[in-house]
């Protein structure tokens, strides 16, 4: 129990800020704190620091009185900072952020950080989208989302971000290019490969030529490295394609397609004949 | 490729003590874990039910019931807060209340799909009859969360939206024997668009096939009774090939990506649902979960020598039980409980469909 009354951050030297806890801050003495109320038996408790219980009892007592203020969106930032998975905190941040007409731009720069700290963070990435929507503005987008696949080129949250971003703002132009870039660096990332697929079928789409070029794309890069099943699975979704193609979407030319497709079957082998 | 390694030890005793602790007290670097208490009650809970060790709660089993039931947010007398309902991942400030009366209604105290997911299993595996759900209401916030492209959010503040949610909107409209909390043509349809080239399926549309995402879509079309009308015959024998082929020792979640425990559910209760998981390599999935355990502690985790967690462990649990590992619970693969719990689920669906008739 002692140790719970001491503050949990001690200053080191004279750049840190020495944590005081809220119950002790003067300028918070008009809010009652409100603790979570567990039950008689609770299970999967945590044991909480002493700060991450203040800064919570505070935040629980900000959102019931609906405090629109600085102080409460400060508080937000400690809030996500104990617990970036808390959805709640996200929420009311972006509520306050409306409210007090916060520099969104700021908000990016600050949501920077805390991905770089949290990048597999589903909560810090939809905040993220969110703030990039509003400010419908996604110059930093390409490059940010760069930035993290250089530390985890198959973080999945980054592509997803990168994909809508692409989609949302239309920013098709270099994409195919970065695809190579990072094929280069990885022919067996399979990531890269989804991506290629990806921007192919939002911008040239599949026609004959794109076919042609794609197919033989990936039979390059088999003959690099025979045994990467990601170029197979890239060219497996081209044939498959021409099958469907010829069975769906274009039935008039079923017969072409039907005959590309087995073309391209005794081409590679007979990966299509199933 | 068999394998002949030795026949390695599956250490039932410590895992039964690995969860057990789960549902003590977590140490406080699991703080990010506060709004997510319920997903690790389930965890704790399905575990001891597969490794059939229930017993060992027993006098806590009640208990355990309030606490879930403490977790709902019920609607209040004007109902304004009824697109809030369902589970709630932490408390925001309402008072402890197990009971199936409202007390008060706060705002932002809304339920999130994945635990009103949680709980509704949990309370199933503690044989609870599920009478103090609102099921009207958990049903109406549910339909609130389904965005126009048919997937849905966590809560009704907004989220992201993605396969996961799917699964779990599909999972309580099955459990509460109602799919009004859907619109399942649209549902399906989203599955539908976020199968891959590769024939993996992805979180959402243009995304890359994974794992986690090709059974949460799969599971919820066997749930929705809809798999063979939306695919076709021809899919799903490229969906079992994909997924035949991201076993290595044990089961990646992507081409190229190293393997990982939870996997050996994911992909491998996939194939369950497919008819195809006989067509797996047992020995050298189970000696690949088996690497995983940590013989100190208990519990597994997702590479050999790292820290046990309650999601891997859990994972593991059920991967070893989809092989009939001696001493474990048969599991329900599409709703991810024991057939056990499963059938507790048939006897309240039959006693509700009396109520109602």
């Amino acid at each position: 129990m002692a140790n719970e009354e001491k503050p949990m951050e001690i200053s080191v030297s004279d750049s840190e800020p020495v944590w005081v806890f809220y119950r002790d801050r003067g300028d918070w003495k008009d809010v009652q704190p409100l603790p979570q109320d567990d039950g008689p038996a609770p299970i999967v408790q945590i044991a909480y620091s002493a700060k991450f219980r203040d800064v919570y009892d505070y935040f629980r007592a900000v959102l019931k009185s609906d405090e629109r203020s600085e102080r409460a969106f400060s508080l937000t930032t400690d809030a996500a900072e104990l617990n970036p998975a808390n959805y709640t905190v996200w929420h009311f941040r972006r509520l306050l952020l409306k409210s007090l007409n916060k520099d969104l731009k700021e908000e990016l720069k600050y949501i920077d950080d805390v991905i770089e700290e949290h990048p597999k963070n589903y909560q810090v990435w939809h905040h993220r989208r969110v703030v990039v929507e509003w400010a419908n503005n996604a110059d930093e987008e390409l490059f940010f989302t760069k930035n993290i696949l250089d530390l985890d080129s198959k973080n999945y949250h980054a592509w997803s971000h990168r994909q809508w971003v692409l989609r949302q703002f239309s920013l098709w132009k270099d994409e195919l290019e970065f695809v190579n870039m990072l094929l280069a660096k990885d022919l067996r990332n399979n990531s890269v490969w989804n991506q290629r697929y990806f921007v192919i079928s939002n911008t040239t789409k599949f026609t004959d030529e794109v076919l042609d070029k794609e197919t033989k794309f990936a039979m390059d890069m088999i003959q690099k490295a025979p045994n990467n099943e990601s170029a197979w699975n890239y060219l497996r979704g081209y044939v498959f394609l021409c099958s469907s193609l010829a069975e769906q979407f274009d039935a008039i030319r079923k017969e072409y397609w039907s005959y590309v497709s087995r073309s391209l079957a005794v081409k590679y082998g007979t990966l299509a004949q199933e | 490729m068999a394998s002949d390694a030795v026949r390695q030890d599956f250490w039932r005793e410590k895992h039964v003590k690995f969860f057990r602790r789960c549902l003590n007290v977590l140490p406080e670097q699991y703080s990010s874990l506060d709004t997510n208490r319920l997903t690790i009650a389930f965890f704790a809970l399905s575990g001891l039910d597969v490794l059939d060790a229930l017993d060992v709660i027993e006098k806590e089993k009640e208990s355990i019931i309030d606490w879930i039931y403490s977790l709902q947010v019920l609607p209040d007398d004007t109902n304004k807060n009824i697109s809030q309902c369902g589970f709630r991942g932490w408390r925001i400030g309402a008072p402890y209340n197990p009971s199936k009366e409202s007390s008060v209604c706060l705002a932002y105290d809304s339920g999130h799909v994945a635990m009103t997911y949680t709980a509704i299993a949990s309370l199933l595996i503690l044989g609870d009859d599920l009478s103090r759900l609102n099921k009207a209401a958990i049903l109406s916030a549910l339909r609130t969360l389904q965005l126009p492209d048919g997937s849905f959010c966590a809560i009704p503040e907004g989220s992201e939206n993605d396969m996961r949610f799917v699964y779990c909107a599909s999972c309580i409209c099955y459990m509460l024997d109602d799919w009004s909390g859907m619109d399942v043509d649209m549902a399906a349809t989203f599955i539908n668009q976020s199968l891959s080239y590769e024939y993996g399926i992805a979180q959402g549309p243009g995304l890359e096939g994974h794992g986690g995402p090709t059974f949460c879509g799969i599971a919820s079309l066997v749930l929705m009774q809809q798999l063979d009308s939306i695919f076709t015959n021809k899919q799903i024998e490229r969906i079992k090939r994909w997924c035949i082929f991201r076993q290595q020792s044990g089961f990646q979640g992507r081409p190229n990506k190293p393997v990982d425990t939870c996997y050996s559910f994911w992909v491998g209760a996939t194939l369950k649902l497919l008819g195809a998981f006989e067509q797996i390599d047992y020995s050298s999935n189970r000696n690949y979960i088996l690497s995983t355990q940590d013989n100190v502690t208990g519990g597994f985790s997702k590479w050999p020598d790292c820290h046990p967690d309650a999601l891997h462990s859990y994972f593991g649990v059920c991967g070893l039980s989809l092989m009939k590992e001696p001493g474990l619970n048969p599991i329900h693969a599409a709703v991810n409980i024991t057939q056990r719990a499963s059938s507790h689920l048939s006897k309240i669906h039959e006693q509700w469909r009396q109520d109602k008739s």
